[in-house]
């Protein structure tokens, strides 16, 4: 089987809107946790989300202030593309770089923004923009039009581990040689409908989000893009490409439990990650970095704690054990793909970025989660969970090359 | 040594009938699923006509606690699934399906209704609503529901690709166990009938009769077609590994060996490229069967009666098999059942198994004036008697992805 690397990264958060300044404000702490500004929010109890500041928003999806899910995505692929120099290579099959990306909602904000100036709509019609935005799958095709890509494309959707499972797809793709490259990422801005959804379930922290804290009172709806250029090693050494990572396998599982919440003792969770290190021929002693699920809720903490545990067993103390979500929010469909490309940036640059927030102690939640403030380790291997909600799971194990 | 896989088990929630029994029947009687439709006031638009799932009773297949929080897609999806298993000798609670997965193709899932609770929120107020009213509303709940409903822990994902979707999650499915990811899988496509889903095809004018008066009509590669009518329902499967699905004495109905995806839906293409991504695709799923276009004894193609991809189909076959088109019987049950957009492959793959298994190609129903730009070995009016051993199932999305999927019966 083909070796899988990664060789392009890019990044749209709520901190920064390419890879540098998102992953110097992750080191540097940074909270990107602000009012709502995209929808009145005067009839919730929750008034904060992690939403984007900086990003330029140029297609005819989005109007100004209103971040389309596209326009996250076309960023980050953007930035992707042109840190991996694919398209520069002269041997490049543009029908073998495929496209799988994982998302929640689609479109749906930008569906929502149409709704709110024409509440008829929903039942009498929809305008053209709409309409060709609306099926989830225009997202790839919109963006094998945009880089002219004309390999395989799909959506994946598999809420907040939808980024993974488009890692895993293309993985899966790249093994069987159907294709040479593959652009994955995840992508999902912060649609009212979602947030209602959260908020009526009581899953919302009024202020911040605090994973692993005593008190920590749920999640941060955030939003943002993480894109990947995955090649297979083959083809990257052929073209000379600047390698971050190799993926060296991966573990999918289901809780098979509840619509919303988590297994209690996190079977699904530990099915992943044990899958996914069996899958890479590693134990649990070789992980030196674990970028976890940490959505601040207390039952994903405790679960994912309980969980680690049943994993890493001794070691589980001595492997941090970090959630960025505390400063980007939970990015829901791009979650898992933002967490990929900061796997591939510790083990480049051999820094943590820290769980923010973090003030009271956690008997249950008893891991070393790199509190507040960024650490220097070498990470030769990091393992990357994502536990989504209808208990889906997945898990990947990310190894230096 | 690479893992075969055997497909156990279908299950089906269609106009045409609950149930492969019933479906098969209707089908190679010439029986039509296409009908006025009864679910959406579309008195105002041009389309009148769809393939309506009519006179389910969900409760029949999961018991009465619960329904009325699921969507119409979940409640599809669930029922072919219990089917499915049925139909593979698999019980609820059977220790086969403990660490069982779900790969589920959708093009829309259940957008219709999380943009029916977003209209709620926006109309009422988000206080006014209660938890329970988003328990089925995220794109892929369908999907969490049955992985819920059947205490599922294996792989669970929804692919959404356009038209390709069930076809790239039957795909996904047979990766996934080739790879040791898992053992068996529930597989294949779901789609509902929504004034949502109505309107985007209507709106982009793929829906025949949408694009100016001719009569609505649902006749693949008939030189009158005008577009496709608009169907629904569900198509499932359980995949498994050929050594666990023997060790447990299940019937194959036939084994999948080949997978071939490309993208066909760049603006820039003109028809030529077009057919020559389809054409690769079949290769490529030919080529990975350790296969060639000699074995093929049938092709059950996307043939949705589009003007323009089925005449990009037409060609690619006809570039494929060269001499041999006139030989390979060509079969689209689309006259029938319409399209089932996200779902339709896996309702191919369906009727492919079906023809298999009976010896039987169900045939194109109502076609009158052939095109001889679609030269085509078509099954006309009259189902035809067959003994095949190697299939096709051929899936084309207007603007997306081609995948293709090749079947095969071996004795066992």
């Amino acid at each position: 089987m083909p070796k899988v690397v990664v060789t392009g990264l890019g990044l749209v958060t709520a901190i920064g809107s390419n890879v540098e300044e998102s992953w110097g404000a992750m080191l540097n702490a940074q909270d990107g946790t602000t009012e709502i500004t995209s929808f009145d929010t005067s009839r919730y109890k929750v008034h904060r989300a992690c939403e984007l500041k900086g990003l330029n928003s140029n297609n005819n999806r989005g109007t100004k202030n209103r971040h389309t899910v596209y326009d996250c995505l076309s960023a980050a692929t953007k930035e992707a593309l042109q840190d991996s120099g694919i398209l520069d290579y002269r041997g490049l099959e543009r029908n073998k770089i495929g496209i799988s990306v994982g998302t929640l909602a689609g479109e749906l904000s930008a569906f929502e923004h149409r709704l709110r100036d024409h509440p008829d709509s929903k039942a009498s019609g929809f305008s053209m923009d709409v309409v060709l935005s609306y099926p989830p799958m225009t997202l790839s095709t919109q963006l094998a039009e945009d880089f002219q890509i004309e390999g395989p494309n799909v959506i994946l959707i598999n809420a907040c581990s939808s980024g993974n499972h488009a890692m895993c797809w293309a993985f899966d793709m790249l093994q069987d040689q159907k294709v040479s490259a593959m652009i994955v990422g995840g992508s999902d801005v912060v649609p009212q409908t979602e947030f209602t959804h959260f908020h009526n379930l009581k899953a919302l922290a009024p202020e911040k989000c605090q994973p692993f804290d005593k008190n920590r009172q749920g999640l941060v709806v955030g939003a943002g893009a993480g894109v990947l250029i995955l090649e297979t090693l083959e083809h990257a050494k052929k073209r000379g490409a600047n390698i971050y990572a190799e993926i060296k396998g991966y573990g999918l599982s289901s809780d098979g439990f509840h619509m919303t919440a988590p297994h209690p003792k996190g079977e699904g969770a530990i099915r992943a990650m044990e899958i996914a290190l069996d899958n890479s021929e590693l134990s649990y002693k070789d992980i030196n970095y674990i970028s976890a699920h940490g959505t601040g809720t207390p039952l994903n903490d405790k679960m994912e704690t309980l969980a680690l545990k049943a994993v890493f067993k001794e070691r589980v103390q001595d492997t941090p054990c970090s959630s960025v979500k505390s400063m980007i929010g939970h990015t829901m469909g791009a979650a898992s793909a933002i967490e990929s490309v900061v796997c591939c940036l510790s083990i480049r640059t051999g820094r943590i970025p820290p769980t923010i927030n973090y003030e009271t102690k956690d008997p249950e939640c008893d891991l070393d989660c790199v509190p507040n403030e960024a650490r220097s380790k070498e990470v030769k291997f990091a393992l990357n969970n994502s536990f989504a909600f209808g208990g889906n799971n997945a898990s990947i194990v990310f190894g230096r090359v | 040594m690479k893992r075969r896989i055997a497909i156990t088990g279908i299950g089906i929630i269609s106009p045409l009938g609950f149930g492969h029994e019933e479906f098969w029947r209707n089908l190679t009687r010439g029986v039509s699923g296409i009908a006025p439709i009864t679910s959406l006031d579309v008195s105002d638009y041009p389309c009148k006509l769809a393939a309506e799932v009519r006179g389910l009773n969900p409760s029949d297949y999961l018991g009465d606690k619960g329904l009325k929080y699921l969507t119409k897609g979940t409640k599809f999806l669930a029922s072919a699934t219990k089917l499915a298993l049925e139909d593979a000798g698999l019980t609820q609670n059977d220790h086969n399906l403990e660490h069982a997965g779900i790969v589920i193709g959708s093009a829309l899932g259940n957008y219709p209704q999380t943009t029916d609770y977003t209209y709620d929120i926006l109309k009422y107020g988000p206080e006014k609503l209660l938890p329970m009213d988003s328990y089925d509303v995220a794109l892929n709940s369908s999907i969490n529901f049955v992985s819920v409903f059947l205490k599922l822990t294996g792989p669970s994902r929804t692919v959404s690709s356009g038209f390709t979707s069930s076809t790239d999650a039957i795909g996904d499915a047979f990766s996934l166990i080739q790879k040791n990811k898992a053992d068996l899988l529930i597989t294949g496509g779901v789609e509902q009938i929504s004034l949502d889903s109505y309107l985007i095809f209507l709106m982009q004018k793929l829906l025949a009769g949408s694009q100016d008066s001719t009569p609505e009509i649902s006749v693949p590669f008939d030189r009158r077609r005008n577009g496709f009518i608009l169907s629904e329902g569900s198509y499932v499967f359980t995949l498994e590994d050929m050594e666990s699905a023997r060790r447990r004495g299940a019937r194959v109905y036939a084994e999948i060996t080949g997978h071939g995806l490309t993208y066909m839906g760049a603006k820039k293409f003109n028809t030529e490229q077009k057919i020559d991504r389809v054409r690769t695709a079949m290769e490529q799923a030919l080529a990975q069967a350790g296969q060639s276009k000699d074995s093929l004894g049938l092709i059950c193609a996307n043939g949705n009666s589009s003007r323009l991809t089925d005449l990009v189909e037409a060609k690619a076959i006809n570039a494929l098999l060269g001499d041999r088109a006139k030989e390979v019987p060509v079969s689209s049950i689309k006259s029938q059942s319409g399209e089932c957009y996200g779902a339709s492959g896996a309702m191919q793959t369906a009727s492919c198994l079906l023809a298999m298994d009976k010896s039987t190609i169900p045939p194109i129903m109502g076609y009158e004036v052939p095109d001889p730009e679609c030269n085509l070995n078509l099954v006309l009016q009259e189902k035809r008697s067959q003994d095949i051993r190697v299939a096709m199932v051929s899936s084309l999305d207007y603007s997306g992805n081609c995948t293709c999927l090749i079947l095969e019966k071996r004795d066992m």
